[in-house]
């Protein structure tokens, strides 16, 4: 739409008025390229994540796992924080109440299912509806679809995964006798459970986003993820006590839910509840952090690849 | 643009898959206006204009678009549409979000967008519709978004595949009309492929015939139109006598169970008609202008060399 503002030609009358000159018409402003379209695949991608400019139903789900991970962080900050405020400071942490490093072991379930549920509409739907054709007739190509979509569900699932933390953060700080102490005595928790959060946010959407790309049924992404990481943590578990020894450590390994928690361990120092008795721990950290970048790396090229085939 | 400017060259295009040759050493040229690329399903229009868009790779031979190669056209495509012939079109997200968003993957910015989305709804007649869901939409508004999406950007060349399929015959020509808009009045250059004669008759300048993934024929309209003209005859009696007549009279006729048929008549073949009626005395029953059947042209153009040309 032009607007053109025309003025009176009447000696001393202030009159002015616009005429809108609507509908089509040529474009001869700035065309911002293959950065913007890059932009604009990320903002959509983050819409479709969270369901925004959809409908109700489209909300539920995304909105439902974050809300579920953000209780869980406000239950152990209320319970650690009682617990300090009966018992005195540091009695939560003398009776071993769950904090910042066993968070992600015990949420990592609910946040790889939010990856599985959520990562599909984002790449599955593009594909069923035809709209990557058009996509791709764009100044973008298919590796600039997949990594501008891969960026947008990884701050989504970074947020996910660092709310509850914070939220963790913020009660024990405010639940502690001496909060000012606290913060001093455990800001070094902040950069780790960001690092933590980050291993696990880039972990569960890279191999989220790579089973969405094999279908454009986005429930048997769903259901093929979900199923994957259910089935193989009680398998491997039966499987490496049943072997024992150096190969049964290695078997652990393929525990698909353990491998970034196994990183939270590196980066905390510390065993989480959910690792303790995994075989793999044992195997050592330059193992276990190579182990977590090998299943990070190799599905990240996969589903470049893929989509780089799309493009010319 | 510059009138008689090439906007795209093909030169010796040839696409197999497999066995399969969609495109056998196709050359032609289109400069400004409103090409038709005409062709029976699975002649070969689809496969030309996903190799010019960069989203096949030919086997063989080359094609470019606004300068740059096709297959490495990622910058030229902010200048180009396309309305594919498939659904394309996300059904949850409205008109107008639909069309700001691809308008920012062109790479214009959002506020641009948005205004060009709407002037764009407005110019394809759904601005009233446009914060519907698109799934709720009927074929004749679904088809109108995709072409509204072709053109939201403000490309150079837009690109129309089967811009009629599914359409009724009043939708059909108010798509045909608001083509032909969006060339006269905007200076868009359009190739619109088609299996229906009538549609690129009365929409295109120049026409491009394949059959088989070869090209037959290509050139200007009217000159396409007259080879394709017959004159079809009906006598009550003495066809015999009518055939005699006309042949001694130079006219070429072919004679089927329904009546005479003559080809790419000129003015002087009524007056032969007229007179070979009054010698041969055979009651007129009807005497009426036709046009060769899409099947029969093609049976026809077939028996000749395929004719490689600029559409020009």
């Amino acid at each position: 739409m032009t607007t053109h503002t025309i003025g009176s030609a009447e000696p001393n009358a202030v009159r002015s008025g616009t005429v809108f000159d609507i509908g089509y018409q040529r474009y001869t402003d700035r065309r911002e390229g293959r950065s913007r379209s890059r932009r604009a695949i990320f903002k959509d991608g983050f819409r479709i994540a969270l369901g925004f400019g959809r409908g109700a139903r489209a909300k539920i789900l995304p909105w439902f796992f974050i809300g579920v991970l953000a209780v869980i962080g406000l239950v152990f900050a209320i319970v650690a924080g009682a617990a300090n405020r009966l018992g005195g400071p540091g009695t939560a942490e003398r009776a071993n109440l769950p904090s910042h490093s066993d968070y992600y072991g015990i949420a990592s379930i609910i946040v790889f299912v939010f990856a599985a549920v959520v990562a599909p509409e984002l790449l599955c739907r593009d594909r069923r509806d035809g709209v990557i054709n058009l996509y791709l007739v764009r100044p973008l190509t298919g590796s600039d679809y997949v990594t501008a979509r891969w960026a947008s569900f990884l701050v989504v699932m970074a947020t996910a995964a660092w709310l509850p933390q914070v939220i963790l953060f913020l009660g024990l700080s405010a639940g502690d006798p001496a909060p000012v102490a606290y913060l001093q005595a455990h800001w070094l928790d902040v950069p780790r459970f960001l690092a933590a959060g980050a291993a696990m946010a880039i972990y569960a959407t890279t191999l989220a986003m790579l089973a969405a790309s094999f279908t454009t049924r986005r429930a048997y992404a769903a259901v093929f993820l979900v199923g994957l990481f259910v089935i193989t943590t009680p398998f491997t578990v039966g499987v490496a006590d049943e072997v024992g020894g150096l190969a049964g450590q290695w078997i652990s390994m393929f525990n698909l839910t353990n491998i970034p928690v196994h990183v939270n361990d590196v980066i905390f120092g510390d065993v989480s509840q959910i690792t303790e008795d995994a075989p793999a721990r044992k195997l050592g950290p330059m193992i276990l952090v190579s182990w977590y970048f090998a299943w990070t790396i190799l599905p990240a090229f996969i589903l470049w690849w893929r989509y780089r085939r799309l493009s010319p | 643009m510059a009138t008689g400017e090439t906007l795209i060259a093909v030169d010796r295009l040839t696409k197999q898959y497999g066995n399969v040759v969609a495109l056998n050493d196709v050359s032609f040229a289109i400069t400004d206006g409103i090409t038709g690329i005409l062709g029976e399903n699975g002649a070969g229009k689809s496969t030309a204009i996903k190799i010019l868009l960069g989203l096949l790779q030919p086997t063989s031979g080359s094609a470019t678009i606004l300068g740059h190669s096709a297959s490495d056209s990622v910058a030229a495509r902010a200048r180009v549409g396309y309305m594919p012939e498939h659904d394309c079109l996300p059904s949850l997200v409205s008109a107008a979000e639909f069309l700001t968003h691809m308008a920012e993957c062109s790479g214009l910015p959002p506020s641009m967008a948005r205004t060009r989305a709407a002037d764009t709804l407005r110019h394809v007649g759904l601005f009233e519709e446009r914060y519907r869901a698109i799934g709720g939409y009927s074929t004749g508004m679904k088809q109108r978004v995709k072409l509204g999406q072709a053109l939201v950007h403000d490309p150079t060349f837009v690109f129309l595949d089967e811009p009629t399929a599914g359409l009724d015959p009043a939708g059909r020509e108010d798509m045909l009309a608001l083509i032909r808009k969006t060339h006269r009045e905007f200076g868009i250059s359009v190739l619109f492929s088609s299996h229906l004669m009538a549609d690129i008759e009365r929409t295109c300048d120049r026409i491009i015939v394949l059959q088989g993934g070869r090209l037959v024929q290509s050139g200007e309209v009217q000159q396409f139109t007259k080879e394709t003209e017959t004159v079809f005859i009906e006598v009550d009696a003495n066809r015999e006598g009518l055939v005699a007549a006309l042949e001694e009279r130079g006219v070429v006729v072919t004679v089927d169970r329904s009546g005479l048929t003559i080809e790419g008549p000129d003015e002087s073949v009524y007056d032969h008609v007229r007179d070979a009626l009054v010698e041969a005395q055979a009651p007129l029953r009807r005497m009426a202008p036709r046009r060769r059947a899409l099947t029969e042209l093609f049976e026809h153009a077939g028996d000749d060399d395929a004719r490689t040309g600029e559409a020009a």
